[in-house]
C-alpha cells in the first residue's frame, strides 16, 4: 500500500460519516471525489469548494466497490487504468479461487468482529465478505444480520457456537489482530468452538475488512485471505 | 407515576409491618435462591429450562453443560456480588450523606472508575489485575471529589444539589472518557464496555481478584454500623456517644470506594442500583441503617439478577447490557423520588 503514495501519506480530513470541511478547505483540492455516503448538507457545501463527485448511494452490496471505483475513474479521465485494477482484481480472484480449491482448503466461513461482551457477525454484502466468497468459500451470517446491515448486534456468548465454521475471520479495530484473538481465546465459549480447536481462525484489520473500499483494498484483503488460505 | 411509586413504597412499607423483619428476611432470601435458579435456566441461547433440568436427571448434554457451569454459573455469582456491593455501598453513601438520592452512580463514582480504567488503558496497561486497582482508586477520586465540591459550595445538606454535583462532574468525566474513545481508536471495543456495565463474558477470575479488597470493605461496614446510626442522631450525638464523625464519614467513603471500586472492575458502570437497593430496604427496614444493611444483602442481588435475566431474553439471541436496562428501570424511581411529596429524611 505505501508503495502507491511515493512516500507522501496524503492528509486525512475526516471520516466517511462525517468530513471536516475546513481540513477539505485548507487543501484547496481541484477535485473532491467523495464516499456514498456523503449527506446532502455535506454535498452542498463540498461543491462549493471544488466539483464533487459522489458515487449514487446503493444498498449494501459486496460489488458496489467496482462502479464506485468506475466513476472515480471517469472523473479523473483515467478510466482504462482502473479498468484495469479492476481486470487485475478480477483475475487474482479466479486464480485464488483455483489454487484454493486444488489445496482442498474451502469450506463456510464468517467474518466476526470480537467485542468483550460477545462476537458481532459482519454481514455477507461487505466487500471483504463478497471476496471471500468470490474466491469459493461460503459465507454465512447464521441469519443474524438485518437487511442492509454492516452487522449484527453483539451476540450472547451463549450462541457463540452459531459463528462455528470452517474459517472464522477474526475482525479488530486493534493494529494487532494477535491482541484480539489472544482477548478473544481468554473465553471459555469461545476456545471450545470447533474452529478455534482445529486453528483456523484468522486475525484480521477491522479498518480493511469492514470500512476500506477500492481496488487497492480488494487486493489487500485477497492479501489476507491468500496468507490466511494458503500458508 | 409519582402516585403509583408513592403508593408502592406505602404498600410495601405497611405490608412489613404485617409480618416481623426476620420473616420478610426469610421471604427474601427464599425468592433470591428462586431468582439465581431461573438464573441458571434462563438464557439468551437454545439451551432452556427442560435441558438444564435434564443435567439432574443425568443426561449427558454437553452443551447444556457448558453453558450452565461456564457461562451462567458465574454470572450468577458475579450478579450476586455485585449486587451485594452496590447495594450495601448506596446505603452507606446516602447514611453519611444524609441524603436519600445519593447512588455511586449519580455522584462521579462509576464515572470515576471508568474514567480511571479507560485512561489505564489507553495508557497501555491491559493487565487484568491492573485494571481493578485502578478502578478503584478511580472510584475513591470521583467519589471524594463530589462530595468535597457539595460541601466546599455549603450545600451539603441539600439533596438535589449534591445529586447536581455528581451529576456534573459524572458529565465530565464521561466526555473525557469518550474524547479517549475518539481519541484512541484501538481501545474503543475494550473501553465500550466501560460506558456501559454487563455481565457477560466476565470471568471468575475477575471476581477473585477484587475479593480482597470487598472483604475488608465488608469488615469495614461490620464495625461501622454501629457508629453510622449514631451519626443518624447527629453529629453531637453521635460524639457524645464517643463516635468520631469525621472518621466515621471519611472510612464510610472508603468503603463505598472499594465496593463500587470493585463492582465496576467486574461488571462495568450499573447505574440506579445503588439507589433503589437502599430505597426498598428501607421500605422494610424502616431508618435504622444497620437493619437496612442487612436488609441490602438480599434486595441487591435480587434486583441485579432480574434485571440480568431480563436483559438475556428480551433481544434474544443478542443480550441487552446490564447498565442500558438498570439505567432505563432506574431513572423513573429516581425522579418518582425526586417528585414524592416528601423526601424521606436520613
Amino acid at each position: 500500500m505505501e508503495a502507491h503514495f511515493n512516500g507522501e501519506r496524503p492528509e486525512i480530513v475526516g471520516v466517511t460519516r462525517e468530513i471536516n470541511i475546513e481540513a477539505v478547505l485548507a487543501q484547496q483540492p481541484d477535485l473532491i471525489l467523495a464516499a456514498a455516503q456523503l449527506s446532502e448538507e455535506q454535498y452542498q457545501l463540498l461543491s462549493r469548494i471544488a466539483p464533487t463527485v459522489v458515487p449514487h448511494a446503493q444498498p449494501l452490496a459486496f460489488d458496489s466497490w467496482k462502479a464506485e471505483a468506475r466513476l472515480y475513474g471517469q472523473a479523473l479521465n483515467r478510466e482504462a487504468e482502473i479498468d484495469d485494477a479492476i481486470a487485475t482484481v478480477d483475475q487474482r480472484i479466479s486464480e485464488l479461487a483455483a489454487a484454493i480449491d486444488d489445496a482442498n482448503a474451502g469450506g463456510t466461513a464468517v467474518l466476526a468482529r470480537w467485542m468483550p461482551n460477545g462476537p458481532m457477525v459482519m454481514s455477507k454484502e461487505l466487500i471483504a465478505t463478497g471476496l471471500v466468497a468470490e474466491v469459493g468459500l461460503e459465507v454465512q451470517d447464521a441469519g443474524l444480520v438485518a437487511e442492509g446491515h454492516p452487522h449484527s448486534d453483539i451476540l450472547s456468548l451463549e450462541n457463540l457456537s452459531q459463528v462455528d465454521s470452517d474459517w472464522l475471520f477474526l475482525a479488530t479495530l486493534n493494529a494487532d489482530g494477535q491482541a484480539a484473538l489472544d482477548a478473544a481465546k481468554q473465553s471459555a465459549a469461545f476456545t471450545r468452538l470447533d474452529v478455534v480447536k482445529r486453528d483456523q481462525v484468522v486475525a484480521v484489520n477491522g479498518q480493511l475488512w469492514s470500512s476500506a473500499n477500492g481496488p487497492l483494498a480488494a487486493q489487500a484483503i485477497l492479501d489476507d485471505i491468500e496468507n490466511a488460505l494458503l500458508p | 407515576m409519582k402516585d403509583a411509586v408513592t403508593s408502592l413504597s406505602s404498600a410495601v412499607s405497611s405490608a412489613s409491618r404485617r409480618y416481623a423483619p426476620r420473616t420478610w428476611m426469610l421471604i427474601l432470601l427464599t425468592a433470591l435462591v428462586a431468582v439465581s435458579v431461573v438464573s441458571l435456566l434462563i438464557g439468551a441461547g437454545e439451551v432452556g429450562p427442560r435441558r438444564v433440568l435434564g443435567l439432574l436427571h443425568g443426561v449427558s448434554d454437553s452443551e447444556a453443560q457448558f453453558i450452565v457451569w461456564e457461562l451462567r454459573a458465574p454470572r450468577t455469582l458475579i450478579g450476586i456480588v455485585v449486587g451485594i456491593a452496590l447495594g450495601v455501598a448506596g446505603a452507606l453513601l446516602q447514611a453519611i450523606s444524609r441524603n436519600p438520592l445519593a447512588e455511586p452512580g449519580l455522584l462521579g463514582v462509576s464515572a470515576g472508575a471508568a474514567f480511571a480504567v479507560a485512561l489505564a488503558l489507553v495508557l497501555g496497561a491491559s493487565a487484568a489485575t491492573l485494571r481493578i486497582s485502578v478502578a478503584q482508586l478511580g472510584a475513591l477520586i470521583g467519589c471524594v471529589c463530589v462530595l468535597s465540591v457539595a460541601r466546599f459550595r455549603g450545600v451539603g445538606n441539600d439533596p438535589v444539589r449534591l445529586v447536581l454535583a455528581g451529576a456534573a462532574f459524572s458529565g465530565l468525566l464521561g466526555s473525557l472518557t469518550s474524547l479517549m474513545l475518539l481519541y484512541d481508536q484501538r481501545a474503543a471495543d475494550e473501553i465500550r464496555f466501560w460506558v456501559v456495565g454487563s455481565l457477560a463474558g466476565r470471568r471468575l477470575d475477575d471476581l477473585v481478584a477484587v475479593l480482597p479488597s470487598l472483604l475488608v470493605a465488608a469488615i469495614a461496614v461490620v464495625i461501622m454500623a454501629r457508629p453510622l446510626a449514631a451519626l443518624a442522631l447527629g453529629e453531637r450525638a453521635a460524639s457524645g456517644l464517643g463516635h468520631h464523625p469525621t472518621l466515621i464519614r471519611w472510612v464510610a467513603v472508603g468503603c463505598v470506594a472499594l465496593l463500587v471500586g470493585a463492582a465496576t472492575a467486574i461488571a462495568g458502570p450499573i447505574a440506579f442500583v445503588g439507589l433503589v437497593v437502599p430505597f426498598v430496604a428501607r421500605a422494610f427496614a424502616g431508618p435504622d441503617i444497620r437493619r437496612t444493611l442487612w436488609f441490602c444483602l438480599p434486595i441487591g442481588p435480587l434486583i441485579v439478577l432480574s434485571a440480568d435475566i431480563i436483559s438475556r431474553v428480551v433481544v434474544a439471541p443478542s443480550e441487552l447490557p446490564l447498565g442500558v436496562l438498570t439505567a432505563l428501570c432506574g431513572a423513573p424511581v429516581l425522579i418518582a423520588v425526586v417528585r414524592a411529596k416528601r423526601l424521606p429524611m436520613l
